[in-house]
């Protein structure tokens, strides 16, 4: 890692008068940029220092931010998780166990232990692409402003399936999967201390919109806490995550469901699936179509199969069809 | 750790509804009324304490570690992580680097009582808190129970994982002290061995378990 | 020679234990009973170092930490093929820090061409890490970039890139001497092909073999790139000091580090010292110097501080070796009884700029089969070197030809197991197949495909041989000091295996002392030539001697106390530390007492490794036989998801008589569960546009964490065959044969269709269901 200043915040705003570039901004910059760019748990950015990707001049803490890791619920307002808060402690907490269900799978499967003590949920939602050929500080890929994506004809394996023509990557974030299925909102602050909310849908965005960013977060903003809304007592949900292997790893697959039953019936279904395409992918078609239905297996596998209809797999990677269509079916059953 | 684990008890008494089980873990909830429990009024105490906000670094700076229980000064640059201000700069060679990027977990050291990646750790950000790396785990005189079960079932071949292991598997067993082999296994998921000694490691943590 | 005519047990405890009369040289010691009747050997004797591995104690290479030492860092190329025209260092030696930095130079101070992406071009010492890697940064190389070829397919082609213009020597390979390979013979990027091995070249006649047949079987077999992950990165700390070059060094072969170190100077072997303490796995990837050894002797001496360099994880991946991939072609002629008359093997694999890419000796040796002819290709890529991997070559072989005699059997309608008793004629896999399929329960094995629902489960088998090889030049002392104490010394190194454990149990039977009595002072090029560790030679090749010498010590003490007590040396027994005389039992002195009373300082007694007994003489460090082994797999396959789950394997095994049971049992796990990764997980990724390896962590190169592991139940079959002092033999590389074949089965007999190439991703499972 290249050297850089280090200061640790001591509110919100105090980090807003500091930074002056998000960590992609300056993804492939030369060192000595003059750049301030925050840090949680350090997980990702840390990774892209250490690869050179990233050199920012001064890291500026929020961990050290008072207040900001708390996890609070409320029946009528829902759930409110702080950006500081770790993986770990989401996992623990009995409250989402019991409640959101598919947001406690989904923790609990990302990373390590280890990293689940350290990584924050800003921080997860923040994180860039795994994607092989971003993370090589070798290969000046379409993310990084060449309109070259290896992927295309390359080592594919692990890459999207869908809305992926122009980059194949996938977002990193397993949570936001779970965290999607539950309609959850990002609570962004900006340095003139205004607050917006953001339906995390529309909190990352695709490359074909902007290759260099994936999300909407800019220099003078900072994620202080995700809300998720109050589930009603018939809400069922279930998180899959399909991996090479069980112990840890990057997801090749998942899926989040959740499913408000009333009589035995699907009232609303909300499905979202990762690893598929460069986003987290919303899935309403399939969603629709357990809806106003009582579950079987039969509609399961006809949401999975919908799900699938419009993919678009590269030389390596058609095996992830039969994998979600697999997992989206069985995410459904278990859910409900 | 002891720490929250106090404020959480403090805050019980006055909370409705509220799981016991759940405040010991620190991460409880109440489903009545809106309550802070992570760390929100421990963070407050710590702010109070730091009074000169400054810009630290590039260069080295005199930072004070707490270690094995006993404070160690030394002079790191920001870029130090954890895991160099261990090995290089206080020789506790224990604490070993296997991919660097927090993936094989050979690094894993207790911060505040948690294991993390003391690779992907910055020295600077482990002022304050209590380190424990496996050389205040157990003394040779003085062995942890996992320790003595390692050496007991064979659980370590060539030793690069073990230190870590070991600390991985102390931690799991303060919280679980009765697992079941599915159990140990999700708890060590995150230490990659090479050598394959899997077998061994979950056969010495169950046997750990029943002498904690 | 003096020799001496004595009878040692031979055969199998409990089936068909004899005895055999070898006649031996006079001055070694009489023959140990079974280990039934033994005390340490043959026993899971707690691991000699295992209070330092579990307290972070144990230093390993990394760990080294010497007043005034620098850190060092490679450069490496970021393009596969191209000509250096210009290195420019100036920005780098201008970093606050940076004490030296050195460019790797031909023998006509020419920069080498690079031939792989990653390859090392120079090397920065600094008085950090982070300075170190910082300057690298700053270090501009200029190049004249060439076309290049990653791909072992593409390479073959004739207008393929060539990687190199003139012929190659296959470069002197320590870590297995049974692959063989002639690599001067060239055509393009192909080199070979070996057509024999220590076997013996092709024998019968294969047309005729191929007419006899009433069945022809052929299929091409594919395996993948493997690289090895040692937790801790190839390295070492160099401390040049003008008489004395001390290298502390993470290698599996102190010996081969040291000379390859004084040979690179010109210098006496005398003056270069290798240490290794505690060496974080190698699996035969650490048996040489390499590049990075004298480079770090080289900043050393131009800086006159030590160096530390350890490779980093990307580096670990790309250049420090890999198991090469394979295209293995087999025709193989049966008849309806099961017999086979031919057996034409042709092979291609790369091992990048390296060669070694065979697939073993394995189809030639396994089965009965009269008519035989091989052929083993090299190619050579654009990519980092090759390097041993337990049972080099072996492991691709077998899953071909393991996989090829379970379709054949099926084909038969035979059981697999019952097929391989018409074609195999070893005693001990015979044995090995019974009594680990009883363990298995392999009656349970259903039809192929027959499961209904979307989880399979599956059962399959493999087998496998290795010869017992083992190394003459290894040497050990045992030193009885006067006042107390007793030591072995050998340059011979524990990687993980155990080796301080079985010479401390070894020492211990032989002198009837307790074993926490006995000091092993290992892994040091002061002490006596050991083996390397690899080919699985070491147990089999260092017990002898240093029981051999503990014999020699221990008599010279007890003529002492004959002359004491006015007795002969005949009558004395040592027993629990003990010495005693059975002809007189007023007679009784302990062993420390013994040492007090010593004439001199010290005994000191050396003994090498010797022949076989029996009058067999080692070529090419084979002895006698061979270690069999039988493993049995069993799967469970996601036939939605293409998920392939190992539940259970059962691993059989032989090495002659064990000397620690635990730790041979650990090792098998070990070979077992690399196995499984190699079936299942493992391979690297190549980016054919830009010719890097893509997958360069320890979390996108996928390897088994605790999840993944299976149940593992071991037979462990004692052998003897008075064959040493011992009678021991090693296991690393035996138990890491079979697995991938038996998986590759199991997942036959799960969803009844065969996958010829490995590694059984979910990918390739749905394509075999024609899901994709």
């Amino acid at each position: 890692m290249h050297k850089f200043s280090w200061y640790e915040a001591g509110s919100v705003e105090d980090a807003l008068a500091k930074v002056n570039a998000t960590v992609s901004e300056i993804v492939g910059r030369k060192p000595n940029n003059s750049s301030v760019v925050f840090k949680a748990g350090g997980v990702d950015l840390m990774d892209l220092m250490k690869e050179g990707l990233v050199n920012p001049e001064t890291i500026v803490s929020i961990k050290s931010i008072p207040g900001l890791d708390k996890i609070e619920y409320d029946d009528k307002a829902g759930l409110r998780i702080g950006a500081n808060a770790t993986l770990g402690e989401i996992e623990n907490n009995e409250i989402i166990k019991e409640k959101y269900l598919a947001l406690h799978q989904a923790v609990a499967e990302a990373g390590t232990a280890q990293l689940r003590n350290s990584a924050t949920l800003g921080g997860n939602l923040a994180q860039r692409t795994r994607c092989w050929y971003f993370r090589s500080i070798h290969h000046v890929c379409f993310r990084k402003g060449s309109g070259v994506c290896y992927a295309q004809h390359g080592e594919n394996e692990f890459h999207a399936i869908i809305n992926n023509s122009k980059c194949a990557s996938v977002h990193a974030s397993s949570v936001s999967t779970a965290l999607m299925a539950f309609k959850a909102k990002v609570v962004i602050m900006d340095s003139e201390g205004k607050k917006k909310e953001v339906e995390i849908g529309d909190f990352f965005v695709h490359p074909e919109t902007d290759e260099k960013r994936e999300n909407i977060l800019k220099a003078n903003e900072l994620i202080t806490e995700v809300v998720i809304p109050p589930v009603t007592t018939g809400t069922k949900s279930h998180y899959i995550k399909y991996v090479a292997r069980e112990s840890h790893d990057w997801a090749l697959a998942d899926v989040a469901v959740t499913l408000e039953m009333t009589g035995g019936k699907c009232r609303r279904a909300e499905i979202v699936i990762g690893a598929a395409a460069p986003v987290p992918l919303r899935l309403d078609e399939p969603a629709k179509a357990l809806e106003g239905h009582s579950i079987n297996e039969k509609l399961a596998k006809k949401a999975g199969d919908i799900a699938m209809r419009n993919a678009t797999p590269l030389a390596k990677n058609a095996y992830k069809i039969p994998v979600f269509r697999a997992i989206i079916k069985r995410a459904i059953l278990k859910a409900v | 750790m002891k720490k929250s684990k106090d404020k959480s008890v403090r805050y019980s008494k006055s909370g409705k509804g509220i799981s016991r089980r759940g405040f010991l873990k620190g991460a409880g909830l109440t489903t009545v009324g809106t309550v802070a429990l992570t760390g929100g009024i421990l963070s407050d105490v710590h702010a109070e304490e730091r009074t000169n906000r400054e810009v630290l670094g590039p260069d080295a700076v005199v930072i004070s570690l707490k270690i094995n229980g006993r404070v160690r000064s030394l002079a790191v640059e920001p870029r130090t992580t954890l895991a160099s201000a261990l090995r290089d700069h206080l020789g506790l060679t224990g604490t070993k680097i296997g991919c660097d990027r927090g993936a094989c977990s050979a690094c894993t050291v207790w911060l505040d009582g948690k294991p993390v990646n003391s690779c992907l750790t910055l020295a600077v950000e482990a002022v304050g808190k209590e380190i424990t790396t496996i050389e205040g785990l157990g003394s040779e005189e003085n062995l942890h129970p996992v320790q003595e079960a390692f050496i007991e079932h064979d659980a370590s071949q060539c030793g690069f994982c073990t230190p870590a292991m070991v600390m991985t598997a102390a931690h799991f067993l303060k919280h679980n002290p009765n697992p079941d082999l599915e159990e140990v296994k999700v708890a060590l998921r995150g230490n990659f061995c090479r050598c394959g000694t899997h077998p061994n490691v979950f056969k010495a943590t169950i046997a750990a378990s029943k002498k904690m | 020679m003096d020799k001496k005519k004595i009878k040692f047990p031979y055969g199998i405890p409990g089936h068909n234990l004899s005895e055999v009369e070898r006649e031996i040289p006079a001055d070694e010691p009489p023959a140990w009973p079974v280990n039934e009747k033994l005390k340490y050997v043959g026993k899971p004797v707690k691991r000699y170092d295992a209070l330092a591995k579990v307290t972070g104690r144990a230093r390993f290479t990394a760990d080294v930490r010497l007043p005034g030492m620098l850190f060092a860092k490679f450069l490496r190329s970021d393009t596969p093929h191209a000509k250096i025209t210009r290195i420019d260092i100036r920005r780098a030696e201008r970093i606050p820090g940076v004490y030296a930095i050195h460019i790797i130079k031909d023998i006509d101070g020419n920069y080498p061409d690079v031939k792989y992406a990653g390859q090392a071009i120079a090397a920065v010492a600094a008085s950090s890490l982070e300075i170190a890697t910082e300057a690298v940064k700053k270090i501009r190389v200029d190049y004249d970039y060439k076309p290049f070829v990653v791909d072992v397919e593409e390479a073959m082609k004739p207008d393929a890139p060539v990687v190199f213009e003139k012929e190659i020597e296959a470069k002197e390979d320590a870590g297995d001497v049974g692959v063989t390979y002639e690599g001067t013979k060239a055509s393009g990027n192909l080199r070979g092909p070996t057509t024999s091995s220590f076997y013996g070249g092709p024998r019968g006649d294969l047309d005729k073999g191929f007419k006899e047949a009433d069945m022809i079987l052929e299929h091409t077999y594919r395996t993948q790139v493997q690289t090895h992950v040692p937790l801790e990165t190839h390295g070492m700390v160099v401390d040049w000091k003008p008489d004395l070059v001390t290298v502390y060094a993470s290698t599996q072969n102190t010996k081969n580090f040291r000379d390859e170190i004084a040979d690179y100077f010109e210098i006496p072997r005398s003056q270069v010292r290798v240490i290794s303490e505690f060496t974080g796995g190698g699996f035969g990837a650490k048996h040489s110097a390499g590049i990075y050894g004298p480079v770090a002797a080289i900043l050393s001496k131009k800086t006159k501080r030590p160096v530390w360099l350890m490779l980093d994880r990307k580096e670990e991946h790309i250049s420090a070796g890999n198991r090469p991939n394979s295209i293995h072609y087999l025709r193989i002629g049966v008849k309806k009884s099961g017999e086979l008359t031919a057996i034409k093997q042709v092979s291609h694999g790369t091992a990048g700029v390296g060669l070694g890419a065979g697939v073993g000796r394995i189809v030639q040796a396994m089965y009965q089969c009269p008519n035989f002819t091989t052929a083993q290709y090299d190619v050579l890529t654009h990519a980092g070197p090759g390097a041993p991997w337990r049972a080099p070559g072996n492991v691709q072989g077998a899953f071909g030809l393991e996989q090829a005699v379970d379709e054949i059997a099926y084909k038969l309608r035979k059981d697999p197991l019952d097929y391989r008793d018409i074609i195999d004629k070893s005693e001990i896999r015979k044995l090995e197949r019974e009594r680990g399929a009883e363990l298995f329960d392999w009656d349970k094995r259903k039809a192929p495909g027959s499961d209904k629902g979307v989880l399979k489960k599956g059962m399959g088998v493999a087998q496998s041989t290795w010869p017992r090889f083992v190394h003459l030049d290894s040497t050990a002392e045992v030193r009885l000091l006067n006042g107390g104490g007793i030591e072995i010394r050998s340059a011979v190194q524990d990687i993980g295996t155990g080796t301080k454990t079985i010479l401390a149990q070894v020492v211990a039977e032989e002198l009837g002392v307790p074993i926490d009595d006995v000091n092993v002072l290992i892994g040091d090029t002061f002490f006596p030539n050991g083996p390397p560790s690899g080919g699985s030679v070491v147990t089999g090749s260092i017990t002898p001697a240093v029981r051999n010498a503990a014999y020699k010590a221990k008599m010279q003490l007890l003529e002492q106390v004959a002359g004491k007590w006015k007795s002969d040396v005949s009558n004395l027994r040592i027993a629990d530390g003990i010495i005693t005389d059975s002809k007189d039992s007023s007679k009784s002195m302990t062993f420390g007492d013994a040492l007090k009373g010593m004439r001199t300082g010290q005994i000191i007694a050396v003994a090498s490794r010797s022949d076989d007994y029996g009058g067999f003489k080692q070529e090419w460090g084979l002895a006698y036989g061979d270690l069999g082994s039988v493993q049995f797999a069993e799967v469970t396959v996601d036939t939605e998801t293409g998920f392939v789950k190992v539940d259970r394997i059962v691993a059989a095994h032989s090495c002659g008589r064990p000397i620690n049971t635990a730790q041979v049992k650990s090792q098998i796990n070990g070979g077992v569960i690399q196995g499984m990764s190699y079936a299942l997980y493992e391979y690297r990724a190549m980016d054919k546009e830009t010719g890097m390896m893509m997958n360069t962590g320890v979390d996108n190169y996928k390897m088994p964490f605790a999840m993944e592991i299976p149940d593992i139940d071991i037979v462990l079959i004692e052998d003897y065959g008075g064959r040493s002092s011992t009678d021991a033999y090693g296991i690393g590389e035996p138990a890491n044969i079979a697995t991938a074949a038996a998986i590759a089965n199991a997942v036959y007999n799960a969803i009844g269709v065969r996958i010829y190439e490995l590694p059984l991703t979910p990918d390739k499972i749905l394509k075999a269901l024609k899901k994709i």
